[in-house]
């Protein structure tokens, strides 16, 4: 499920972006083959190589635009830094990058005018998407490693928490309420020890001691279920509260995720892990109510 | 006596349990004769295995994700489907989140990752979020777990069962996220 989720993911943005990008050279979006006529803002126009030159835009009062003219003998080309004062056509070379500098080529020059061509847009979503990727697989590492402080620290206090009995505190409180839920279970059943732990761990978010014992569990529960193939009652109920399991505490990568501001969350998990075990309880009950035959 | 940074009782709330909370497992823990620097140390150690090994799963799902929004495909899809949700009141930016969280533990943890990075680690939607993530384990991951080991084949009502507390999960993180934080 995930392989497709992901895969599609990657696919479909490709497709957009393509797509995009094919109608935007379809559409001329960008107008690339536009050649646009700079006056100098005063005077007549003498070009050497490395000077500033101030010039003005034919079309319309546009403001006057700063250059460098650099040339190399054949080709000959103006270097513009970004203006806010840009017609729209030509913000868009700098990409949103207000640092970034580019070249117009000029195509022609003379005592009154220059010239000259932006360099062209295409494939720009393509580029942007690839760019952006590698950033985030870039930051994706940075941000794991960054996550090793506080997930040790996290990790050795639940240690001590888990050497402490913490989980076997929990277990004193949830074993009544499990009794109600596992009807079909006898109460001395090695199933209820197994259940009654692996909830304990999961509610004190101590996910990798819990597997082993719910795994335990569902053996348990196998020995009692009489259709070898099918799931139980209780197995389903089991883990219904195994999905949806109630957290005391928020997972410890959340905490590191979100620092100091994961304070709030404590309530919010609390509650909301307590409406969606209930759900979870109650629609196992009444599935197991309405499908009498397993 | 005025306090000005003391904020909403939620608030105040989750400034106090944090260290409340390290204190009480420390003064249990030395309370029941635990050795509590050794295994403190012990357990921090696995804090840089656990980085590591998310590594590759952030990787590919924080990548995907860049250029499925780069793309402009995010916008197009929210586009569609947003508003049906924003009309139940569930923010358009929560989806990707309820919907990778019954899938894939890493890859949701990467979700909200790439929500920490975007909008920032207060803003509500990343609450939200964190809340969704918080309240419900990865189903499909569980089901396959328990059910493998014991060789079940037929899984009868245990999916809808799980699905339907993800669902309800999520609806709870909105609302209590909306009462608690705003």
């Amino acid at each position: 499920m995930m392989n497709y989720l992901w895969g599609g993911l990657i696919l479909i943005s490709m497709l957009f972006a393509v797509g995009g990008d094919l109608y935007d050279i379809s559409r001329d979006t960008y107008q690339n083959s536009e050649e646009y006529l700079l006056r100098p803002e005063t005077g007549q126009l003498q070009v050497l190589n490395n000077q500033k030159l101030r010039l003005v835009l034919e079309a319309g009062d546009q403001p006057s635009i700063e250059a460098i003219y650099q040339t190399n003998g054949q080709r000959a080309r103006l270097q513009l830094k970004y203006s806010d004062l840009y017609p729209e056509q030509w913000k868009h070379r700098f990409a949103g990058d207000r640092d970034k500098s580019i070249h117009a080529t000029v195509v022609q020059v003379s005592t009154n005018e220059l010239k000259v061509s932006l360099p062209g847009i295409v494939w720009h979503r393509l580029e942007r998407m690839m760019q952006s990727a590698f950033d985030m697989a870039e930051f994706a590492a940075k941000l794991a490693l960054g996550l090793i402080g506080l997930m040790a620290l996290w990790l050795g206090l639940m240690k001590i928490a888990e050497h402490s009995g913490m989980v076997n505190a929990l277990v004193r409180l949830i074993r009544p309420v499990l009794k109600k839920l596992f009807p079909e279970v006898p109460e001395d059943h090695p199933a209820m020890g197994a259940m009654t732990l692996n909830l304990s761990a999961n509610m004190l978010g101590l996910g990798n001691a819990a597997t082993p014992m719910g795994i335990k569990a569902m053996e348990y529960l196998q020995e009692l279920n009489e259709h070898k193939d099918s799931a139980s009652n209780s197995m389903c109920m089991f883990l219904a509260l195994n999905t949806s399991s109630v957290q005391l505490l928020p997972p410890v990568t959340v905490i590191a995720l979100l620092g100091v501001s994961a304070g709030g969350l404590f309530v919010s998990i609390f509650l909301a892990t307590l409406c969606s075990t209930v759900v979870g309880v109650l629609a196992a009950r009444w599935y197991a109510r309405r499908q009498v035959t397993p | 006596m005025v306090c000005p940074q003391a904020g909403d009782p939620v608030n105040q709330i989750g400034i106090v349990v944090m260290p409340l909370l390290v204190a009480a497992i420390v003064a249990w823990g030395m309370w029941k004769r635990v050795a509590v620097y050794e295994v403190f140390v012990d357990g921090a150690k696995e804090g840089f295995d656990i980085a590591v090994r998310i590594i590759p799963y952030l990787v590919a799902i924080l990548f995907a994700i860049a250029m499925f929004r780069a793309s402009g495909a995010m916008e197009f899809l929210f586009s569609f489907i947003g508003p049906v949700f924003e009309w139940f009141g569930f923010p358009k930016e929560l989806l990707p989140m309820a919907i990778t969280r019954p899938l894939s533990g890493s890859g949701s943890l990467g979700v909200l990752a790439d929500m920490v990075n975007t909008y920032g680690e207060d803003a509500l939607v990343v609450k939200m979020a964190a809340t969704l993530f918080g309240s419900t384990e990865t189903t499909l991951y569980v089901l396959a777990v328990y059910f493998g080991a014991v060789n079940i084949r037929r899984t009868r009502y245990a999916l809808q069962v799980g699905l339907m507390a993800d669902a309800a999960g999520a609806i709870a993180a909105v609302i209590f996220c909306n009462l608690l934080f705003t």
